[in-house]
């Protein structure tokens, strides 16, 4: 088992009254799965993934991920953790503007302490597996949505995370660019990486093989 | 890694040129005023440092209290030395006699020049341990040789070999150069020591030294020890203090307390009150330290300010590293990394500008500073410097936008709430608080320079030259050179002195006088005169007569200031007598025949000093003062008078001295002053305007959107720019509250020292404070004009 979630509840406080974000949730899930997240705007999905993600705390409930209890953790441990597991992507990629795309790719390896030559290896390994070599020089301007998001991609699995958490990541996509980045999730599941994305489409949630549905909070 | 943030840095800065260029250049002259102040306070703290045994080297100084009050001062008494030759000598390795720093001509063949130098004792050279470049270090053991400084025997000798050559001393001792020293350079109290002559010769010039050696009460002379190993100055003051109270019983009524004045305090703290040391120019090390720093925290304080209201361009960043696994420690690192970069970057620009600056920073501070190029100590301070200053500006950004949480900043709620901006306003309005107190200060400082300017001197200063004759040749001379003078066209009246118009040289007391209250113990300053003293200096008589050679018995008339029949208490002073002391002054008493006006002789920031001006006997004066003919030009004047004087003294070279260029260098001090903090004060202002001037256009830029549709629904440009004025406004305003009373509680306690002070008045701080509000404005207006002047269309469509 890669994770569980056990009654998990999260909270804000409004006017004195609890609006309840996350609402008794419960969820396994194994290696190798790809899990499409649905429900409508306001439903929790993204803080859903951003908890599983380990970016935002919750209120109550137990987490624990590979066996290991992250209500229990500090901080520093989980940073640990999900740098070492865990990869993102987002609907509006997130690239840093200022570093070109193999610098950007470069980064995720910056923060684990890898050899010059092994970065060189690794990077040259994604700039050739998601044929982007071309673009290695320019900067995320210069690139459309589509291969914003290919890099997107390249730099949530250069780190080799057995998990990748993806909030919308076609939402900013055009069909076609979608299509493209959903075939390679896939390929990816196939490949032994598992993957939970966040989607408002019920083509893309397709790709998975189990669709969670949310609303208000809680799992329908 | 770091590469990677260096990169990030670099292009950060590119991007955001105008960004870089305020903090870099803010930065950049920030740092240039500290490094410039830097090795003005090293200067200033090495001073003496040329001399190996500085930490063991003191003079020997005197307190003496006359009518309750204590003046202190290295004057000594000659029958001293033996005093403590005799008995004390286990607390010294080296005790030197010294005259004063004198001037002396020195002929060699046809060369003539005036040099200044010290007769001293044997063991000089040992105790200075100067450098000897030739000769024989214990140079000064017959009594006619003399010691040259390099620079003086290249002058006098050129090329040939100067040992053993025979110099004449003002044309009249013949003595043998024995041994050349090295210079002693500019910043040392030695540094216009240019020969050295023997103590015995000193002994031998004048018959006064001579009967000076069992006067206690003549205190004409100094004393230099070295401390012996095994003891410390404190200790040797404690057992010498008393040695001339309990070896003189006339003199025990001043209570003369001796004490050891460490060569390290010579400098910087050579201040005395009431027989208390209280500081010296150690307190302009401190101000100038604390400008320094000032101005350095103004910059940093630009780059904080600026760093963190761009935080929200540098979050997406901080979320997106943060979500790939970056820790908090590794973005502080970042931060700070990036903050070394702008603070090196500014350095090196800052070098530049203390390189081209250096030279003017020396005519201004009057120093000889060099930069040190080659001192690894000082590029491993500077390293440091560079360090600290990007830690004190990094690390409050860094702790700051190392903060954000990913999730707010990558979903986009990330707001900068209510108060994100205070700890930004503070720092500005401590930016401003500085800004404002260095104005008032500075104008405060000019002020008073100005007020002590206009001080009326009491005697005519303007076309006054004086000429030094402290040399035999002169003797007996003065009514054929005055009458020379006068004929020739170029001077209108002239007189001579035995000190000169601008300064005291001597101090008497022990008179009894007609209704002399008991005990009293009078302190009078004492110059001797011609009987044209008066005339040639345009002083005015108050009361009786000037001197006339008309009666015979004004040889023994004196003139007494008006302070001084004060002082005396005298209430009809025209036909009185001072009568010396001693009985046995073969003497007639001194008859005060006039009344003269107070005149500024030695601070112009202290009450003129009761005064005599006694008729000059012995013809021994020691200046001439010339009151030039106002029919020709000075130049004119000089040159015939310098033609008249080469004729009767061709040896000696002509010297002479404006009597108010001399006066003015009474303000020399006080001036460099102002003028250094006023270019300080001046880049201060321009350093937090620089930063004010960011601030608003990133304000301008973040309420883009605001303006837009505030103009779309009918604001005007007066609108606009009153909105984005008013917040800078307010806090330049509560700056102004905050300087205002720090610095008038400072400059009043800076003004205590000056006895004769402007007084502090309101509207200085009015001014100053109407001046900030202004500087606000127009730093302000720009960017505010120019937002509120941007098509709204334009920043509405971008979203």
């Amino acid at each position: 088992m890669l994770l569980q979630l056990n009654n998990i509840f999260k909270w804000v406080q409004q006017g004195g009254q609890r609006v309840f974000l996350l609402k008794d949730i419960n969820l396994q899930v194994e290696e190798g799965e790809f899990i499409s997240i649905m429900g409508p705007s306001g439903s929790g999905k993204s803080t859903l993934l951003n908890v599983i993600g380990m970016l935002d705390d919750f209120d109550e409930g137990e987490y624990s991920f590979l066996d290991d209890p992250i209500h229990q953790l500090k901080e520093k441990h989980r940073a640990k953790l999900y740098k070492e597991y865990i990869g993102f992507v987002f609907q509006s990629y997130h690239l840093i503007d200022e570093l070109t795309v193999y610098e950007n790719l470069e980064m995720p390896l910056l923060y684990k302490k890898h050899s010059g030559a092994e970065r060189k290896a690794m990077v040259a390994d994604m700039l050739d597996r998601f044929n982007i070599v071309g673009k290695k020089d320019l900067f995320p301007a210069q690139l459309s949505g589509g291969q914003q998001q290919i890099v997107g991609v390249a730099r949530a699995l250069i780190t080799k995370p057995k998990l990748i958490l993806a909030d919308e990541p076609t939402g900013n996509l055009n069909s076609t660019q979608g299509e493209e980045i959903m075939q390679l999730f896939k390929q990816l599941n196939d490949e032994g990486v598992t993957i939970i994305q966040v989607t408002h489409s019920e083509k893309n949630a397709a790709y998975g093989k189990r669709i969670i549905n949310l609303l208000d909070g809680r799992m329908v | 890694m770091f590469k990677n943030y260096l990169k990030i840095a670099w292009r950060n800065l590119l991007k955001n040129k105008g960004y870089s260029a305020i903090n870099i250049g803010g930065l950049a002259l920030g740092m240039a005023v500290t490094l410039i102040i830097g090795l003005w306070v090293n200067d200033e703290l090495s001073y003496n440092d040329y001399f190996s045994k500085k930490d063991r080297i003191s003079q020997v100084f005197q307190s003496q209290t006359f009518n309750g009050n204590t003046s202190t001062g290295p004057a000594i008494p000659r029958p001293l030395e033996m005093g403590l030759r005799n008995g004390y000598m286990d607390n010294f390795k080296h005790l030197v006699m010294s005259s004063w720093n004198n001037p002396l001509y020195l002929n060699y063949k046809e060369k003539s020049l005036s040099k200044t130098g010290n007769f001293m004792q044997e063991e000089a050279p040992e105790l200075l341990d100067l450098k000897i470049l030739k000769g024989e270090k214990n140079g000064l053991r017959k009594i006619n040789s003399i010691m040259l400084s390099e620079s003086v025997a290249n002058a006098l000798f050129g090329d040939e070999d100067p040992i053993g050559k025979v110099v004449k001393a003002n044309s009249q001792y013949d003595m043998e150069v024995t041994a050349i020293y090295e210079d002693i350079p500019m910043n040392n109290s030695f540094h216009d020591l240019e020969f050295i002559m023997p103590w015995e010769k000193y002994l031998t010039v004048f018959e006064w030294i001579k009967n000076a050696e069992d006067q206690w009460g003549n205190n004409s002379f100094q004393m230099f020890v070295e401390l012996a190993d095994n003891t410390t100055t404190d200790q040797v003051t404690a057992s010498i203090k008393d040695v001339k109270k309990n070896l003189n019983k006339e003199t025990a009524e001043f209570n003369p307390q001796l004490f050891l004045f460490p060569m390290k305090d010579w400098y910087l703290r050579d201040s005395f009150e009431n027989g208390k040391q209280v500081g010296g120019r150690i307190k302009y090390v401190w101000l100038f330290g604390i400008i320094g720093a000032f101005v350095l925290l103004l910059a940093c304080i630009n780059f904080m300010n600026l760093s963190t209201a761009r935080s929200e361009k540098r979050a997406k960043e901080v979320g997106i590293r943060k979500s790939i696994g970056s820790h908090r420690n590794q973005l502080i690192y970042q931060f700070l990394s990036e903050s070394f970069l702008v603070v090196l970057f500014a350095f090196g620009i800052a070098l530049f500008i203390v390189l081209l600056s250096l030279d003017g920073f020396n005519d201004l501070a009057r120093k000889e500073i060099t930069f040190p190029w080659s001192n690894s100590f000082f590029w491993l301070i500077s390293f440091l410097f560079v360090l600290f200053t990007s830690l004190l500006a990094g690390s409050y950004p860094a702790l700051y936008l190392s903060s954000f949480k990913p999730v707010d900043v990558l979903k986009g709620t990330m707001t900068t709430g209510k108060y994100a901006g205070l700890p930004r306003k503070i720092l500005v309005v401590l930016q401003f608080t500085v800004s404002v107190a260095f104005i008032i200060g500075t104008v405060i400082v000019m002020q008073q320079i100005n007020y002590a300017k206009n001080r009326p001197v009491g005697y005519d200063k303007e076309g006054l030259i004086q000429i030094p004759t402290m040399s035999q040749d002169f003797q007996g001379k003065y009514d054929l050179m005055r009458r020379e003078f006068l004929e020739s066209g170029a001077a209108i009246e002239m007189s001579a002195s035995s000190s000169p118009t601008t300064q005291i040289w001597s101090n008497r007391s022990g008179f009894n006088w007609e209704g002399k209250p008991d005990g009293f113990q009078e302190d009078l300053a004492w110059t001797e005169v011609t009987p044209e003293y008066a005339k040639s200096l345009n002083l005015k008589i108050l009361d009786g007569r000037d001197f006339s050679r008309e009666f015979a018995t004004d040889s023994s008339a004196i003139l007494i200031n008006e302070s001084a029949v004060k002082h005396m208490g005298l209430t009809d002073p025209v036909g009185k007598y001072l009568r010396d002391d001693d009985t046995e002054d073969p003497n007639p008493p001194l008859k005060i025949i006039g009344v003269v006006q107070d005149m500024i002789a030695s601070s112009p920031y202290e009450p003129v000093k009761q005064g005599i001006y006694a008729y000059d006997k012995e013809g021994n004066v020691s200046f001439y003062n010339l009151r030039l003919n106002p029919d020709n030009s000075a130049s004119e004047n000089i040159t015939t008078i310098e033609g008249v004087f080469q004729s009767h003294f061709p040896d000696i070279p002509f010297q002479y001295d404006f009597v108010d260029a001399e006066y003015g260098e009474k303000f020399a001090a006080e001036e460099r002053i102002g003028t250094l903090s006023a270019i300080f004060t001046a880049l201060a202002i321009l350093i937090s305007c620089l930063g004010l001037f960011g601030l608003t256009s990133f304000v301008a830029e973040q309420r883009q959107k605001e303006i837009g549709v505030r103009k779309v629904l009918g604001a005007s440009v007066f609108n606009v720019w009153n909105m984005l004025s008013k917040d800078f406004l307010k806090l330049v305003a509560i700056s102004c509250f905050i300087a205002v009373p720090i610095s008038y509680y400072v400059m009043n306690g800076w003004l205590q020292d000056y006895p004769y002070r402007v007084i502090l008045e309101w509207w200085i701080f009015v001014l100053a404070v109407i001046g900030a509000l202004a500087i606000t404005i127009l730093t302000v207006s720009f960017q505010a004009i120019k937002a509120a002047n941007s098509n709204p269309i334009k920043s509405l469509r971008m979203e």
